[in-house]
């Protein structure tokens, strides 16, 4: 039992730690990608290549001055990011980062914990994110801020739907069952569902550019319009937490299509591979690739979404929204309804 | 005292719920009010996991929490209500219905007099709450309800649309 | 059986209609629908094999069969007496649709033999029905009452699962039948909480006094035809599924609930008729004289006599219906022309003979006077409390309705024996003649033949 405990709370750190660091150096590369489309240098300064400027703007962020203005909630204006940045956090820990490691006989798996809806539980955290920037964009008290988290909680809440949807397709196709773990374990062979399921990949990846609020969707943080949308008037480490929240909830929904769709730590012909190489099952060295293969994965994703963001010019309120109610729901139903007659006709469905 | 982890869990939770529960009443502004509602979501949620029904928990949150309670969020903080635009009730009002819900807790805490001799089944975790186990008894037993429950929320989507089309001219 | 499904495929058949552009041609399409439920109804008359359907959530066995015909008949009617109503281009087809699973939602209510088909039931017939009491959207006095019959009913709905959570504690069961077997004399006392809890409910959705205060309002705040719609097709829903909870479910427990309910009757009946006869809208005064007749149909339920009490309250549920249908079709004609007090329907007899005898006729079955079915639905429902504990209850009943006939007369007399304040004549298109005169006919038969619906 202690040596479950404390197995358990090493892997938490580690993965709120990953997270955390896979949001920082986001920022890095972000900016260099986008220095990379727009033929420039990006951030140079802060050791070679920029590498250290994640950490001189987190310890910017750190020392600037706190400022939490007079007429707003106070309470609640702290409440807001702490909020969004702990839901984000919260996703991780139902992501298997790979596979299990057995040292002594015993099995550790590389996952928090395998609950048997985990695909649901991360639907529902994020629905409880909205709360953060909904909250925080209250409390500024600012007409400004209060738009941009109206724009961005209906926005979440909209794209949700879609996205429970092309789940729920991918669910039945792969093999019924609403865990993460086995999901990822039915694609071992190599074959991703993204081959069974690719209408239901590209709604999804629509949807998740829409939920973590990013370009082409990025509506709530118009500058245009909204001067910075719902964190106007947050500022130091609170506005840190906003984008690190963003960042985060960016790498978490990465991690969520490599896994669900690309198969995560498997890959083609890896059980060729291990035995050309003379691995054991449950080895150190097989759990190891299969990370850092979903990692690559995951980065890739993470690289979409930059190249997305500095490719596409931001929707219009409207558009976001006739997009997600009338063009993306009724393709994710069609979808639905496409795979269970598939389904049905393959004999994995019996009424 | 010979409470097991369950049962003190199970009296915090529900101790929390009902503070909760109260504290959406009490509180004067509409959108502490909406979040202390919310807070009380998550309590049940709890209670729902207490019950290993993982399933209903969740899908609890997002239903209520993630989505109703949001949309409430949207109108309360629309309309701009705070303290100050709520309409203050007469003493004797406030009297009156202090008198009457303490009549209807004195008469339900009455009736629980009773609850002590039935006796429940206690089988350790139960495996009802359970996804699949969920989806069998929602198919096979009330497949009924289940389906014509479509009709009650293709009614109340219709109605919605009706009251806030506009006209056509 | 059949007829639910029918009926629930119109209503989606309605929205298609605005897609598919086929609009004009619903009205129609819907009458031959309700025709066709009709005859499916009776087609599964004495058929056993559908009674028990879906792991006995609902049971079309006869008692639903005949209350289901009883809705559907006045359904049909009423299509024809609200055809005016489905003219708005905007929500033609929304008005269409939510009116049909509001009519779901009541032939549930007649079949539904668990407590989840009865949530499910009164929910799908209610919800609608809060949208069409707000239907006439730039009317404040209709958004009120939608907004009033939303919250009223959403509190009944809250009384109705705390009291089916209270009786599923004790019993284990949402099942009617499986409830009514475990009711045994060491229930827990939280049990009987439960039952009150739903008996409060059901109340609320007949608007029995004393939690009736919502139903003057929302009658009279909603367009005409809707009040029509919520005082015959709704009112004989939740009757019968007050008769169905109360005497098959909880037909063993009646010393819990019967001495309430005589309170409820009494009180009802005292309330609605002396507040009815000082009113001065006729609209007001039908949406007063609806509480008085749930409170006549709620007596058939107190009589707890197996056979008796059903065919009492189905018949004076289709004599009701009938009526009221008829009284509001000239109400409806009189209120477009000028409005809705009683001095507008003076001298209708010189304005327009046939709908003055018509409305009298209504007026006289509605006040319970000899010939007309409505002197035989109260007369049965009076035998059939006759063998009961209640009998004050019928003195009581006996002198509220001779309260009655005074307000129904006042109508009568201002038709016949005033001068018209309105000098030109009342028009009434030839479909709404037609209308008056099947429930003219109706009526008139109905009080002839009493035993043709009690055969059934």
């Amino acid at each position: 039992m202690l040596t479950f405990v404390i197995y358990k709370s090493i892997l938490c750190v580690v993965v709120f730690g990953v997270s955390l660091g896979v949001a920082a150096y986001s920022t890095w590369w972000e900016r260099k990608f986008a220095a990379f489309l727009q033929d420039r240098k990006g951030p140079s300064r802060a050791g070679p290549f920029g590498i250290l400027q994640p950490l001189a703007d987190g310890g910017k962020m750190f020392f600037k001055e706190e400022i939490i203005p007079n007429v707003s909630n106070k309470f609640l204006f702290v409440l807001g990011p702490s909020l969004f940045l702990l839901t984000a956090l919260m996703t991780g820990v139902v992501i298997p980062w790979g596979k299990d490691l057995i040292i002594g006989g015993k099995a550790y798996p590389l996952q928090v914990t395998d609950i048997n809806i985990g695909i649901i539980y991360v639907l529902g955290v994020t629905s409880v994110g909205v709360y953060g920037i909904m909250i925080g964009g209250w409390a500024s008290n600012n007409k400004y801020s209060l738009l941009g988290a109206i724009r961005a909680s209906s926005q979440m809440i909209s794209y949700e739907i879609a996205m429970g949807l092309s789940i729920i397709a991918l669910v039945i196709t792969a093999g019924g069952t609403l865990s993460f773990r086995e999901i990822l374990e039915k694609q071992d062979a190599g074959i991703s569902n993204v081959m069974y399921q690719p209408l239901g990949f590209l709604i999804f990846l629509i949807c998740a550019f829409a939920e973590t609020n990013r370009a082409p969707f990025d509506l709530s943080e118009c500058e245009t319009e909204l001067i910075g949308g719902y964190n106007t008037e947050y500022s130091a480490f609170k506005l840190g937490a906003f984008m690190f929240a963003e960042y985060i909830n960016m790498f978490i929904s990465s991690a969520i299509m490599a896994g669900l769709y690309f198969g995560g730590y498997n890959f083609p012909f890896a059980h060729e591979l291990y035995s050309a190489m003379g691995l054991q099952e449950g080895s150190v060295a097989i759990s190891l690739i299969g990370f850092l293969v979903y990692f690559f994965k995951i980065c890739l994703f993470i690289s979409v979404f930059m190249w997305i963001r500095w490719t596409l010019p931001r929707f219009r309120y409207d558009q976001l929204m006739n997009l997600g109610w009338k063009v993306l729901i009724p393709l994710s139903l069609f979808n639905l309804v496409l795979t269970v007659v598939v389904e049905f006709f393959r004999g994995t469905i019996v009424f | 005292m010979g409470y097991s982890i369950t049962q003190w869990l199970f009296g915090i939770l529900s101790f929390l719920a009902i503070m909760f529960a109260l504290m959406v009443v009490f509180t004067r502004n509409p959108i502490n009010s909406v979040l202390y509602l919310v807070m009380t979501f998550f309590c049940i949620a709890g209670h729902y996991l207490l019950l290993n029904a993982q399933f209903l928990a969740v899908v609890h949150i997002v239903v209520y929490a993630g989505a109703i309670m949001v949309l409430f969020l949207f109108v309360i903080m629309l309309m701009n209500l705070n303290q100050d635009t709520e309409p203050q009730k007469t003493l004797m009002t406030k009297l009156i219905a202090g008198l009457i819900g303490g009549v209807f807790l004195a008469v339900l805490v009455g009736t629980l007099k009773g609850a002590e001799q039935l006796s429940f089944s206690q089988t350790g975790a139960s495996q009802i709450g359970m996804v699949k186990n969920l989806g069998i008894v929602l198919f096979k037993d009330f497949l009924f309800p289940f389906e014509i429950a479509s009709v009650l929320l293709l009614g109340a989507l219709v109605g919605a649309i009706m009251l806030g089309k506009k006209e056509i001219k | 059986m059949k007829a639910l499904f029918i009926i629930s495929g119109l209503g989606i058949l309605a929205m298609l209609a605005e897609i598919f552009k086929f609009k004009r041609a619903l009205y129609p399409l819907v009458l031959i629908g309700i025709l066709a439920a009709l005859v499916a109804n009776f087609t599964e008359f004495n058929n056993n094999e559908s009674i028990q359907a879906f792991n006995n959530m609902i049971r079309f066995d006869n008692v639903a069969l005949a209350f289901s015909s009883v809705i559907l008949i006045t359904a049909f009617l009423w299509f024809i007496l609200a055809n005016d109503y489905f003219t708005n281009e905007t929500s033609l087809t929304d008005h269409f649709s939510l009116v049909l699973f509001a009519l779901t939602g009541a032939l549930m209510l007649t079949a539904f033999s668990n407590m989840t088909t009865l949530f499910l039931g009164i929910e799908i017939l209610s919800i609608p029905l809060y949208v069409l009491a707000a239907s006439k959207k730039n009317d404040v006095k209709s958004n009120e009452a939608g907004f009033k019959y939303l919250i009223m009913g959403s509190f009944a709905s809250a009384f109705l699962l705390f009291g089916i959570a209270l009786i599923y504690g004790a019993t284990g069961t949402f099942d009617l039948l499986a409830i009514r077997a475990k009711i045994s004399e060491g229930m827990p006392l939280f049990f009987y909480a439960g039952i009150i809890m739903m008996l409060i409910a059901m109340c609320f959705k007949v608007s029995a006094a004393p939690f009736h205060f919502w139903a003057p309002d929302v009658y009279h705040g909603s367009p005409t035809v809707i009040m029509a719609l919520m005082s015959t097709v709704v009112k004989t829903a939740a009757f019968v599924a007050f008769m169905r909870l109360f005497l098959v479910g909880f037909g063993s427990a009646t010393s819990v609930w019967a001495m309430a309910m005589a309170g409820i009757i009494a009180l009802s009946l005292i309330i609605s008729n002396m507040t009815a006869a000082a009113q001065s809208s006729v609209k007001r005064m039908l949406a007063y004289s609806s509480i008085s007749h749930a409170a006549f149909m709620l007596m058939g339920i107190l009589a707890v006599n197996p056979i008796y009490s059903m065919r009492a309250i189905l018949y004076y549920a289709l004599a009701y219906s009938v009526a009221t249908i008829g009284g509001f079709t000239v109400l409806y004609r009189v209120e477009k022309q000028s409005g809705n007090t009683y001095d507008d329907f003076n001298g209708l007899a010189k304005r327009n003979p046939f709908a003055a005898l018509g409305m009298l006729i209504c007026m006289l079955s509605l006040a319970g006077i000899p010939v007309t079915a409505g002197f035989f639905a109260k007369y049965f429902i009076f035998t059939a409390l006759i063998g009961s504990t209640y009998k004050w209850l019928l003195v009581l009943a006996v002198i509220m309705s001779c309260v009655g006939v005074y307000y129904y007369i006042k109508v009568i007399i201002a038709m016949y024996f005033k001068k018209p304040t309105h000098q030109e004549p009342l028009l009434i298109e030839k479909s709404h003649t037609l209308l008056l005169a099947i429930a003219v006919v109706l009526v008139l038969v109905l009080g002839l033949l009493p035993n043709f619906v009690l055969s059934v």
